[in-house]
């Protein structure tokens, strides 16, 4: 039917089917920024204005807008002339990976429209309909308050980010880490009180004077004399998102588009016994169906294990299914929907087998084998579905436990959750003029992908190109190989660009998901607190294929190690079941870990009546210790690393100090709301030598300005920031000089990073060293120019200078080399793999249990990162905002609910229970200065780190408050209402 | 996916002519109002009408006004203008209080009260509130327009007392007796804010502190919306002190079929009810 729609301003006449939705018709005609999340009106990204009211464009019909008036962000103002709202976004911070901006600045919009002076729940109840996963709502709230203030007319204060500095406030905590050392540990002291009672000497805690000193001050720390390192540079790639200009996966479309969509299992564990595609095949406008049949059967691996042998264990199309959504067939037509009812008309006979659906069931004897084929290479022991396992163990473990006075065993359960990023899974594979497979996708392994779709395809690989765009969130589901290998070869098949584009109902029940995790503790301590051995046991889940529960497992850091001793032991199984494979956190993959040791610590705690958190500074890695555990990784080299970082006694004391530890730690009432606080410490770091590297190169261009090529792109991580960053700082320009491209294998250098973490380092240093030698070749020109020695000149603000005033610019430097020495300035280097140093963290929660119900309420969160010398403080405390609304998440409401025949039960947003704005608590975030460790300007990782204390906190806090001990996540009302009566019969029996 | 299958899509002026489409098409024909919960049903193929009838262009059907003996909502009135209306405030506060407990905003600035009460979704919270406050449904059809009580009116999951050309055209909530207090809550999901359990709440207590009548209906926990009658017996003629206000609230549920899923167990929703149940019921008292 015909429509005539205003759309930001201009009418429009417009053709539209009854059964299209507005999004539809929208991204049809261009509008590219709304975006589609979920199709069903629950995330907000599709958010646009219709007659100035802010909708999801999803469940409206496009025939309902005839007449009407649509806005969308393109409507609010263009990159040249941002509105408020736009400007307040980039300025603080608030765009994440810029996926739901879009529909959050129209949630705005239309609130101040009617509400010029919002309060802060106003704001949030404003943006309540748009989720976001990666920045925690706290900034969006922020950026809405200041832009009413501005557009109010009002003067609002210069944003600040102070940072506490390590120097400033440590002395007490030093004090102590000086004394632990000589062995007369000031916080224990003989109480008074225990030796006037009874007369035993034994030693409880008492906290020192010191401790109890009034407020820690937050000292702004010192500025070195760096000009963009440090500073609060907007994020990279933010005007684009506020103008609605990112262009994620689905944002590009080719010419003659088919549509893909997968025929995936209805059983767990299933053997094809006959498939039938015939009628699918007949179906008009079906291009092509793929089964087993039409694909070799080779055996790949889905991740990339860099340097460690491989696990081959997956097969584009296979006659066995191994989990509920594997992949049974594909099909291509001209519409998705074609494609779907394709599906339908595919018969299958399943020959069902027997499934393991819990990780302890899978080395059973008699269990089913998930992995009987003989095709698979490199699993440990398929007869006993174990795909790798890691042992690592220092002094006498048995012989610590048998002199310890008492031995404390616990287990913990960490379910699977998916991290579910607001942006679907999407890949476009096409063959461009040159004839070059091209692979558009959002999975976040370029390098990796040209390999294996060349050993899949059978294509040479310089006939493949894997593009990377901006991603709508990593948040780790996007780093393995989801179904490019299929959409590749349907583009073989068809000779037609293929888009297989998830459903949200899809990413729940096929794609990846964070796997189950169970851990035994057992540690062995002395009276007086000093642990003297410890055990950590992880039975891992990586479900039906030997994905990231493998890389999890054996990378070099463990959680255990925070608490060093004698005799240490780790113990991991990495089981295969038929769940979903196993995806990763978007840093190292620790969070179980750090859940089952901080909770266990308190619990260690409880037992000898200490307090926690003086255990825990009994116990610690300090500064100038070894790394305590051999590492896991047969590759890693470097087993002597120093622990060098002094940021942790500072984190604690804030954090304690923050969370009001002292009064608030004992305030036990019997009313219907119990409140409570806990804290937790993490940290990560690379103690070995991973492989891995990562290049850059730099072009000076003539005008001054840099082209600045890596190999990562930005997934919400704020990592390209930082590489702008690094290269301006180096080069003495702005980062609006840097020119970033990211992520093309055509164009940028070879990269395979693990992880967030280790790209951070990777890619910082391969830029800051490629960018050192452009300096070199800059100045070198320069000092020609100028007839000195290039030693003697230095850069700033892009000119040159040297003594007695002498000076040139780059713009100078640039044309004299092209087009005087006919040089061009160019320059690639590399960083590869090696000791980054420890960032760690301490985190405390303050909750509110009300006992009739068991909900928890978080009333505060207070995060403090050694963050070293952050690149971008602004940037990273919006990054910890958002780990720590996701980590709230996993511990308090998300779960991965499967059921008794392994069928996963999420379907749309509403099963997941992430949090909105209105849900999220106040956030305190803290990064602390300290000045050691990274070659990378000082400064140090953060991503991801926050992600690990929150569970243990809110678990310890859980217990303060009611009593209770939950090992088992999430926190969920009904689960905290049952330990609460567990609790109370025991008490009254 | 993401386009529902295809339908014939009917935007109509006025409720003769959506009634006279319900009859030419009978089964095959649902209304369209929010299309909140429509829209995603139908991309989920959980239903597939083959024509849809759009009423949102019918002028003068989103409206809250007070009448004589009666607060009249019609049948469009979005949840926004529920939220904001100072007569409800006034009178019946559960209904704002409830709306605002609704989804998150966006559902808010384009849900209806009749689609709600039409759609009959137990997971809701418009129906309760309409079932509690003993609201007369106004229903037009070919055969001209009636009346159903809400009591009459929800029948099971899903299904209503309409007929299949009939539509809810305005919600008429009696006006309250002096000394009447109203309210509801809920315990819900995040994000979605669905109710695992509910309770909406309206009482009236005369001048010597007894309770005199008690309307009390709960959401979310029950695969349909359900009167708390053994609730209502426990309090009516009594006092309500919290020991008559608990214990009459431990039957919130009886009997009733529970819903148990990924959200929260029977047990739990059981449990759920009867602490709502009790909290609502002394809020509503504090408003009498």
């Amino acid at each position: 039917m015909e429509l005539e729609v205003h759309i930001n301003g201009v009418i429009e006449g417009l053709d539209a089917v009854t059964n299209e939705s507005l999004l539809s018709l929208l991204r049809r005609e261009g509008y590219s920024s709304v975006k589609r999340g979920c199709e069903t009106g629950e995330c907000g990204a599709c958010t646009v204005l219709v007659d100035g009211i802010a909708r999801p464009s999803c469940v409206m019909l496009a025939s309902q807008v005839g007449g009407c008036t649509v806005s969308t962000v393109e409507s609010l103002g263009s990159a040249e002339k941002l509105h408020p709202l736009q400007s307040a976004f980039v300025e603080v911070g608030a765009t994440g990976c810029g996926f739901c901006t879009s529909g959050m600045l129209l949630s705005a919009f239309a609130l101040l429209q009617n509400n010029p002076s919002p309060t802060e729940e106003d704001v949030r109840d404003a943006l309540s309909g748009n989720l976001c996963r990666c920045n925690g709502y706290a900034r969006p709230v922020q950026a809405v308050l200041r832009a009413a203030a501005l557009l109010r007319g009002e003067r609002v204060e210069p944003l600040a980010h102070p940072t506490v500095s390590v120097d400033e406030v440590s002395s007490v905590a030093t004090e102590q880490v000086a004394s632990g050392e000589s062995g007369k540990h000031p916080i224990l002291q003989t109480s008074a009180a225990a030796s006037g009672s009874g007369g035993v000497t034994t030693k409880i805690p008492v906290i020192s004077a010191q401790m109890l000193a009034p407020s820690t001050p937050v000292v702004p720390a010192p500025r070195t004399q760096l000009h963009v390192i440090g500073t609060a540079t907007a994020a990279h790639h933010a005007v684009k998102a506020v103008t609605g200009k990112g262009t994620f996966a689905g944002d590009f479309e080719p010419r003659k588009m088919a549509y893909a969509r997968v025929l995936t299992s209805p059983h767990a564990h299933a053997v094809i016994s006959s498939i039938d595609v015939s009628q699918a095949k007949a179906l008009p406008e079906v291009l092509a169906v793929l089964t087993y049949k039409d694909v070799p059967r080779t055996p790949y691996a889905r991740i990339e294990r860099t340097g460690e042998t491989s696990l081959l264990d997956q097969y584009c199309l296979d006659y066995v299914v191994r989990y509920v959504g594997d992949r049974v067939a594909v099909v291509v037509a001209e519409t998705a929907e074609v494609a779907e009812e394709a599906l339908r008309l595919i018969k299958v006979e399943y020959d069902v087998q027997p499934a393991i659906l819990d990780q302890r069931r899978a080395m059973e004897p008699g269990a089913v084998r998930v992995h009987a084929e003989r095709e698979s290479l490199g699993i440990v022991d398929a007869e006993r579905n174990i795909a790798t396992r890691v042992r690592t163990e220092i002094g006498d473990v048995e012989q610590g436990f048998a002199s310890s006075d008492h031995v404390i065993e616990t287990e913990y359960l960490v379910p699977a959750i998916q991290q579910a990023p607001i942006e679907k899974y999407t890949v476009t594979t096409y063959f461009d003029a040159d004839d070059y497979l091209v692979v558009r996708t959002n999975s976040q392994i370029p390098n990796y992908l040209r390999r294996t779709l060349a050993q899949l395809t059978g294509l040479p690989m310089r006939r493949i190109r894997v593009e990377q765009p901006e991603i709508g969130g990593h948040l780790g589901l996007r780093q393995h190989i989801e179904g490019e290998d299929l959409c590749a070869l349907l583009t073989l098949a068809t000779r037609r660009p293929v888009r297989l584009e998830y459903t949200r109902e899809d990413e729940f029940r096929s794609n990846h998901v964070h796997q189950q995790y169970i851990l035994r503790m057992k540690t062995g301590v002395r009276r007086d607190g000093k642990i003297l051995a410890s055990q950590m046991v992880v039975f891992a889940d990586t479900g039906a294929y030997g994905t990231h529960a493998l890389t999890a497992q054996s990378h070099t850091v463990h959680a255990l190690a925070l608490y060093p001793c004698a005799n240490m032991r780790f113990l991991a199984e990495v089981l295969y079941t038929n769940h979903a494979p196993a995806s990763l956190s978007q840093t190292y993959e620790l969070q179980h870990e750090f859940f089952a040791l901080e909770s266990h610590l308190d619990d260690v705690a409880r037992q000898l009546e200490m307090d926690a958190l003086a255990l825990r500074r009994l116990n610690w890695l300090q500064a100038g210790a070894r790394y305590p555990l051999p590492l896991a990784v047969g590759a890693s080299r470097g087993m002597n690393t120093i622990i060098d970082s002094k940021g942790l006694s500072t984190c604690l004391q804030l954090v304690e100090e923050k969370i009001g530890w002292k009064t608030k730690r004992n305030q036990r009432k019997n009313d219907r709301y119990r409140r409570g606080v806990g804290i937790a410490l993490g940290f990560y770091g690379e103690p070995g030598v991973l492989p891995g590297t990562s290049g850059a190169s730099i072009k000076l261009n003539e005008e001054g300005s840099f082209e600045l090529f890596a190999g990562r792109s930005e997934n919400g991580s704020q990592l390209t920031t930082y590489l702008t960053q690094i290269a301006a700082e180096v080069l003495g320009v702005t980062t609006e000089d840097i020119l970033l491209h990211a992520a093309d294998t055509s164009s940028t250098p070879f990269e395979n990073s693990a992880n967030d973490v280790v790209s951070f380092y990777l890619n910082g240093s391969a830029v800051k060293k490629a960018a050192e030698q452009m300096l070199r070749q800059i100045l070198s020109v320069a000092g020609r120019i100028l007839n000195v020695l290039p030693e003697s000149l230095k850069i700033n603000h892009g000119i040159i200078k040297g003594a007695h005033g002498m000076q040139t610019t780059l713009e100078q430097v640039a044309q004299h080399s092209l087009y005087v020495e006919n040089r061009q300035l160019m320059t690639t280097s590399f960083w590869k793999g090696q000791t980054f140093p420890m960032t760690f963290a301490a985190q405390g929660v303050e909750v509110e249990v009300d006992v009739e119900t068991g909900g928890v309420r978080v009333l505060n969160v207070v995060t403090a990162i050694d963050a070293g010398n952050p690149i971008n403080p602004m940037l990273s405390e919006a990054q910890i905002e958002g780990d720590v609304a996701q980590a709230l998440g996993l511990s308090l409401s998300e779960e991965f609910f499967y059921n008794q025949d392994g069928v996963p039960l999420l379907k749309s947003w509403s099963d997941a229970h992430v949090f909105s704005a209105t849900e999220m608590p106040e956030l305190q975030t803290y990064l602390v200065e300290s000045h050691e460790g990274s070659e990378l300007f000082g400064s140090k990782a953060v991503a991801g780190l926050a992600f690990y204390g929150v569970a243990p906190a809110l678990a310890n806090a859980i217990l303060n408050a009611a009593d209770i001990r939950i090992r088992y996540l999430a926190f969920t009302p009904e689960r905290i209402l049952r330990a609460i009566h567990a609790y109370m019969s025991r008490k009254s029996a | 996916m993401s386009v529902p299958a295809v339908f014939d899509y009917h935007p109509v002026q006025s409720v003769d002519e959506a009634i006279a489409l319900l009859q030419l098409y009978g089964d095959e024909a649902k209304i369209l109002a929010g299309g909140h919960s429509l829209l995603p049903a139908m991309k989920l193929r959980l239903t597939q009408p083959e024509h849809l009838i759009d009423i949102g262009p019918i002028p003068n059907l989103a409206y809250i006004r007070k009448e004589k003996d009666a607060i009249v909502l019609g049948t469009l009135t979005r949840y926004k203008q529920i939220e904001q209306s100072e007569i409800l405030h006034k009178y019946y506060p559960i209904l704002p209080e409830g709306t605002a407990l609704i989804g998150d905003q966006q559902v808010r600035n384009r849900g209806t009260i009749g689609g709600s009460v039409a759609h009959s979704d137990p997971a809701g919270d418009m129906p309760g509130i309409v079932l509690a406050l003993k609201a007369q449904l106004v229903v037009q059809g070919a055969n001209g327009t009636r009346t159903i009580a809400a009591d009459d009116f929800f029948v099971d999951t899903f299904l209503t007392a309409l007929e299949q050309d009939e539509i809810v055209t305005a919600i008429r909530l009696p006006l309250p007796a002096p000394h009447t207090g109203s309210a509801y809550a809920k315990i819900s999901n995040k994000a979605s804010h669905y109710a695992i359990a509910g309770c909406a709440a309206v009482l009236t207590i005369n001048k010597k502190g007894l309770c005199t009548s008690a309307s009390i209906a709960i959401t979310g926990a029950s695969t349909r919306i359900i009167r708390a009658s053994e609730v209502e017996a426990a309090l009516i003629s009594k006092k309500l002190d919290d020991a008559t206000i608990t214990s009459a609230s431990s039957h919130a549920v009886a009997n009733a079929d529970l819903i148990s899923d990924i959200h929260g167990s029977a047990e739990y929703r059981q449990q759920m009810a009867a602490v709502i149940t009790r909290r609502v019921i002394m809020h509503a008292l504090e408003r009498a």
